[in-house]
């Protein structure tokens, strides 16, 4: 397992979570979360997950808490920038908030853009990410990836 | 299959004959907007300038991209705090080493007004900017989105960045606005129609003939409230208003893109701005707009005027038609920050700041202003031209916020309460 193939826990949330609400790791959502959530889980939510604020105290708190990577439905624009700049593994997937029911267990290829669920056996397709991406998140961030002598494309 | 304004401008930027929506690309950052608020975030311990510096170090490099093509602004003025005015120092010194343009002073203002009166922003360009109002931009033909603090590192590292083609919503309008309706009530009808994350990861276009009644400062207006509806971006195709607006601000080296016939939109919305009233949001979301008749009689405690949203110089005459000869209730308060300094001299030199005077409205320094910072106390009502009515956006979760356009914040003043500037006339 690396950072891209990651097996784990899923924590599963609903539709058009804001980034406000993420902040304090999904406090806005469920504040006992952050006590519940151990390094590795893997969060799962529905769509437009990340809409709103620019801000990067919310996608940074999700990486402090030791989540290993974000699916779903759908990722707000900036947010799924954001996720992968600050060097957190995620992937839009089609289908996912029905496939998973909350603690499967499940593992997520983020370079073939596969999620595959141990207790039902299903494989699901997702939008993996182009190359350039799949390095910064591989190199830890944009910021360890141009320090590493990274370039875009 | 076509493209629309949006795509050509993201296609040229990564240098691809094609692009649609959903691909994903890098592309060549034309402008970067930094406020000074940038330079005091607490993300990361070095602040923005100590983590470029080590990028840039370890890249081999000493400067950034291209220094001539970033703008730094300092949107506060003074500085609330200790920590923003080391902020503003280091954007100095930034501004200073890398060879960017600075704003501050009486050159200045909010910064998105400073950037579009400066001539920073031209048709075609595309643009990221530091702030989620760099939306606004989009009113003069341009692509512009926010960027986050990351991100914003990394363009002023290599002037590239990456992201997502958007689907596009156009608006295609028709008609013309009547007496007191401008760009903020049709951006509020728009919110009012598709709601609040109506425009989650899109573009909204706005075209149609409607559009060539609809002045550059309603545009900016227009675009500046995009991210309200969660939008990437706005865009308004250029037109004369654009060409002779941008002739006079900028080198007037630009080139005009317009959206194919054929270009894929996911929604098309048809808009009769002679059907639009002058509106009001309640809040706590700026969709949650309807027309100003059915919040009449809503006592307030402040009007407010100004922000990239409603501070330019056609706000502050629209508010100055209501306050002729009039006064602001006693016991309500009316504060009207002008948005840049550009907009204050104007005003000043047509006799709106003596109008404002005799009204006892009150006339502050060109900056941000209350729209970022608390002046409410619980229990008390704002009517804003600003932009945000989300909880507690303007004071504690118990004070409230309605957004209007300036001439109906000018006349709830004068009444004490929620009124339609129409009665006015």
């Amino acid at each position: 397992m690396s950072t891209l193939l990651i097996k784990g826990r899923t924590w599963k949330f609903g539709d058009s979570i804001d980034s406000g609400n993420i902040d304090g790791v999904m406090g806005g959502v469920d504040p006992e979360f952050k006590s519940k959530v151990k390094p590795g889980d893997i969060l799962i939510a529905g769509k437009f997950f990340g809409m709103g604020a620019s801000d990067e105290h919310a996608p940074r708190s999700l990486r402090e808490a030791g989540i290993a990577g974000v699916v779903a439905e759908s990722i707000s624009n900036i947010f799924l920038r954001t996720l992968v700049n600050i060097g957190l593994p995620a992937m839009e997937c089609s289908g996912i908030a029905a496939a998973v029911r909350e603690g499967d267990e499940i593992e997520v290829d983020f370079v073939g853009g596969r999620v595959h669920n141990l207790r039902s056996s299903r494989t699901l397709r997702g939008d993996a990410l182009p190359e350039f991406a799949l390095q910064i998140l591989d190199r830890g961030g944009l910021i360890p990836y141009l320090k590493s002598g990274g370039k875009f494309k | 299959m076509g493209m629309t304004i949006t795509e050509k401008i993201i296609a040229r930027a990564a240098n691809k004959n094609r692009v649609a929506a959903g691909d994903i690309v890098v592309a060549n950052v034309d402008k970067l907007y930094i406020k000074d608020l940038r330079f005091s975030k607490k993300e990361d311990a070095k602040g923005l300038y100590g983590v470029l510096l080590e990028v840039l170090k370890s890249m081999g490099k000493q400067q950034v991209w291209n220094g001539r093509n970033i703008v730094v602004n300092l949107d506060e003025q003074p500085p609330r705090n200790e920590r923003r005015a080391e902020g503003q120092e280091r954007a100095r010194d930034f501004a200073r080493e890398q060879r960017a343009v600075l704003y501050e002073g009486q050159e200045g203002g909010i910064g998105h007004n400073v950037m579009v009166e400066h001539g920073h922003v031209k048709p075609g360009e595309f643009i990221v900017g530091g702030d989620s109002h760099t939306c606004t931009y989009g009113a003069l033909g341009a692509f512009a989105t926010g960027v986050g603090f990351t991100e914003t590192v990394g363009v002023l590292a290599t002037g590239q960045i990456w992201l997502k083609v958007p689907t596009t919503i156009r608006f295609d309008l028709s008609g013309k606005p009547g007496p007191f309706v401008a760009g903020k009530d049709i951006v509020l009808w728009v919110a009012g129609k598709i709601g609040y994350e109506g425009a989650i990861n899109r573009t909204l276009e706005y075209s149609g003939p409607g559009i060539q009644e609809v002045s550059i400062e309603s545009r900016l207006t227009m675009c500046n409230m995009a991210v309200e509806m969660i939008a990437v971006n706005a865009i308004i195709p250029p037109d004369e208003r654009t060409v002779s607006y941008v002739s006079e601000t900028s080198d007037g080296d630009f080139s005009l893109l317009h959206s194919d016939a054929d270009a894929a939109y996911e929604q098309v919305h048809r808009v009769d701005l002679d059907q639009i009233e002058p509106q009001v949001a309640a809040p706590e979301y700026p969709a949650n707009a309807h027309p100003v008749g059915d919040f009449k009689g809503v006592k307030i405690h402040q009007g407010f005027i100004g922000t990239c949203t409603n501070g330019r110089i056609e706000d502050l005459r629209m508010a100055a038609e209501i306050l002729r000869g009039r006064k602001v209730k006693a016991g309500v308060r009316l504060i009207i920050t002008p948005a840049s300094f550009l907009a204050y001299r104007l005003a000043e030199k047509e006799g709106l700041l003596e109008i404002f005077k005799q009204a006892d409205a009150v006339v502050t320094s060109s900056e941000c202003g209350l729209c970022v910072r608390p002046s409410l106390a619980a229990g008390e009502v704002c009517v804003s031209a600003g932009n945000r009515n989300y909880r507690g956006r303007m004071g504690p979760k118990e004070s409230s916020v309605f957004l209007s356009n300036a001439a109906t914040v000018a006349a709830s003043a004068v009444a004490g309460q929620i009124s339609d500037p129409r009665d006015y006339l």
